[in-house]
């Protein structure tokens, strides 16, 4: 059975440091997608995540084995951007070439009208996302693409869970009206 | 429910996440309730799009994220290895040592004090300079310091700061291991051409070194860029490492390597011979 990551990251605490690559080759995708959503920069979100696992060898011994391991890397992943926050530079990155390259779901009932739209409503979605304040966008951020669960997010910002889904609630609705807005002034 | 709870269980709803029984309850609010309805549709839809959004799904970090990754922990578990007996016996010798009555305590403070005055005293008299001890000691301090200044360069995102990095590893011990294996990991993986033949230049300083030798004749093999592999090649030669020649005939049999390469090979062969 492979081991938990709770369970490598206490070994890594007794000392036992070489167990982190196997943390790392887990979660380093993840981070790095984390990262490059706050920071639309490459080669900033590459020393994040850098910065991320040099913190975890520094404060090792502060790892609480009943605490979530991914509750804690994010704790400490919004600690290293924070940090760095001021500091900007590098490529960044450009979704929205990203985005023409993504497939539309392949759907019969979808007329090509629709679809122009719907690719039209994701970009302006995007935009909607860039505007949106940061606590906002950080909490959607981690629970729609970083698929964490709201417990988890609630471990992170250290709050009630209730608390977590009541802001997710009023984030998704900030979205709408900043998006709605934008749909506006494009339609006007 | 009431309008105000609805706040808290959509996000469940989006999330799949949501016990039947609830989710029985939502759906006769909302059956109920047009406002709320027509809000949580158009919120959903949203939920929805923004899985749409992200894109980046694609995006994957570069290789020398986790070279670098790799070099990082490494040079932590050695720093680990070599700090822990050290400190481990010091802990024990003072606990061995330190009284654990008071009195006893108290007079070793005073003893302590007593001591500390004595060397005090002794120090008020011109120092005679120990010069040849300090200097060398000092001199042992600068080329450690330039030999973690040189490693940690060499572990900067920028080009310019891993080439910085070489300028210094020109100036560490020529037996210094870690800085000779970090340049000869550069030669290998480095992502950047100019930081790759500065670091081939710098391994000349290393010319004494077995390792180095074999360092080198190791990343021949490993190298894309013709440039570099000339650069291997030359240094080679010009070190006369004989135990090079199989490695340049391999190189005239592979197809993808440029003619001007194998021919550079083909003449650094006969003049080893």
């Amino acid at each position: 059975m492979e081991a938990t990551d709770n369970h490598l990251m206490t070994k890594v605490g007794a000392g036992d440091v070489s167990q982190l690559a196997v943390l790392f080759e887990r979660h380093n995708k993840a981070l790095f997608r984390f990262f490059v959503y706050q920071t639309r920069d490459r080669e900033l979100a590459e020393d994040l995540v850098q910065d991320v696992f040099f913190r975890m060898l520094r404060y090792r011994a502060s790892y609480d084995p009943r605490q979530s391991f991914t509750g804690w890397m994010y704790q400490i992943a919004r600690n290293a951007h924070i940090d760095q926050a001021t500091k900007r530079r590098g490529e960044v990155v450009n979704f929205d070439e990203f985005l023409e390259r993504r497939p539309e779901p392949a759907s019969a009932d979808l007329t090509a009208e629709d679809r122009l739209r719907r690719s039209q409503d994701v970009a302006l979605l995007k935009r909607a996302m860039d505007r949106l304040p940061a606590d906002k966008r950080e909490l959607l951020i981690l629970s729609r693409y970083q698929g964490l669960k709201y417990e988890q997010i609630a471990e992170i910002l250290g709050c009630e869970v209730g608390t977590v889904k009541v802001r997710v609630f009023r984030a998704v609705r900030a979205l709408g009206q900043i998006f709605h807005e934008l749909a506006g002034e494009k339609a006007s | 429910m009431t309008c105000d709870q609805i706040h808290e269980v959509l996000p469940d709803y989006w999330a799949e996440g949501m016990a039947p029984a609830a989710r029985v309850a939502l759906e006769v609010h909302l059956g109920e309730c047009e406002a709320c309805r027509r809000e949580a549709e158009s919120l959903r839809a949203l939920w929805i799009g923004l899985g749409l959004v992200p894109a980046a799904d694609k995006l994957e970090p570069s290789r020398e994220m986790r070279a670098r990754f790799y070099q990082t922990l490494t040079a932590y578990q050695q720093g680990l290895a070599e700090a822990k007996p050290a400190r481990r016996g010091f802990g024990e010798w003072i606990s061995e040592w330190w009284p654990k009555q008071p009195l006893q305590q108290f007079a070793a403070a005073a003893a302590m004090l007593v001591a500390g005055l004595v060397v005090g005293w002794e120090l008020r008299r011109p120092a005679v300079p120990e010069s040849s001890n300090e200097i060398s000691q000092l001199k042992g301090e600068v080329t450690q310091m330039r030999q973690l200044v040189a490693l940690s360069l060499l572990q900067q995102q920028s080009a310019s700061e891993r080439l910085r990095g070489i300028n210094y590893a020109y100036q560490v011990d020529r037996s210094d291991d870690e800085v000779l294996n970090a340049l000869l990991r550069t030669v290998s993986q480095d992502s950047n051409v100019n930081v790759r033949l500065a670091a081939v230049d710098a391994l000349r300083n290393f010319a004494t070194e077995p390792a180095a030798r074999r360092g080198l004749v190791e990343a021949l093999g490993k190298q894309n860029s013709p440039l570099v592999q000339v650069a291997i090649i030359d240094t080679l030669v010009d070190l006369k490492v004989k135990q090079a020649v199989p490695a340049f005939r391999s190189l005239e049999e592979q197809p993808e390597i440029s003619p001007e390469v194998k021919q550079r090979a083909q003449l650094a062969v006969q003049r080893l011979q």
